[in-house]
């Protein structure tokens, strides 16, 4: 940090705005984040986000098996002659 | 260009746990593990919903294109028996 400062008064810039998408956040410009609060709301839409994904994603698998099954018996009254 | 054409249906789905996701899943697993880590927090026991949250993700992505992935393999098949059903004369067994 102390590295950082005075590379800033060598170079004149000026640290004007909050870097755009950073990976961690400067002291400087954010408040210290809390982790000893979970933020709550975050945490309910995660798992209820993850919870919703895993519902999607068995219920396509299960309606593209039935599927597949569907089209292999039509197939087969269809056309028993070609592979 | 839709991602997943009707006639991939006629294909059989491949298991919900295959390379693809598992792979995708633990990517995005550790991508939460490694968010821990650069933010100096409990690598494995903070932000679970995280965790939870990004392995669910890349497990989704990772079952979708490996749902394209194997269309469009057999797809490529279908093209590749077509023509050689069409071309029999190039393709005579061993003895030529």
């Amino acid at each position: 940090m102390a590295a950082a400062l005075r590379a800033v008064r060598r170079w004149g810039l000026v640290a004007a705005a909050p870097p755009g998408l950073a990976f961690t956040r400067s002291a400087f410009v954010v408040k210290k984040a809390n982790n000893a609060q979970p933020n709550w709301l975050g945490v309910g839409l995660a798992f209820s986000t993850s919870a919703a994904l895993w519902a999607f994603l068995i219920k396509e698998y299960n309606e593209d098996v039935m599927e597949y099954e569907r089209r292999k018996q039509e197939r087969r009254h269809k056309c028993t002659g070609c592979s | 260009m839709v991602f997943l054409p009707d006639e991939s249906r006629s294909l059989p789905p491949p298991p919900l746990l295959n390379k693809g996701s598992a792979w995708l899943g633990f990517a995005g697993w550790m991508s939460a593990l490694i968010d821990n880590a650069y933010n100096q927090r409990p690598i494995f026991r903070a932000g679970v919903h995280r965790q939870v949250l990004f392995a669910t993700l890349g497990w989704f992505v990772g079952y979708q294109l490996v749902k394209r992935a194997e269309y469009k393999h057999a797809k490529v098949d279908r093209e590749l028996f077509e023509y050689i059903r069409h071309h029999p004369v190039d393709f005579h067994a061993a003895a030529g």
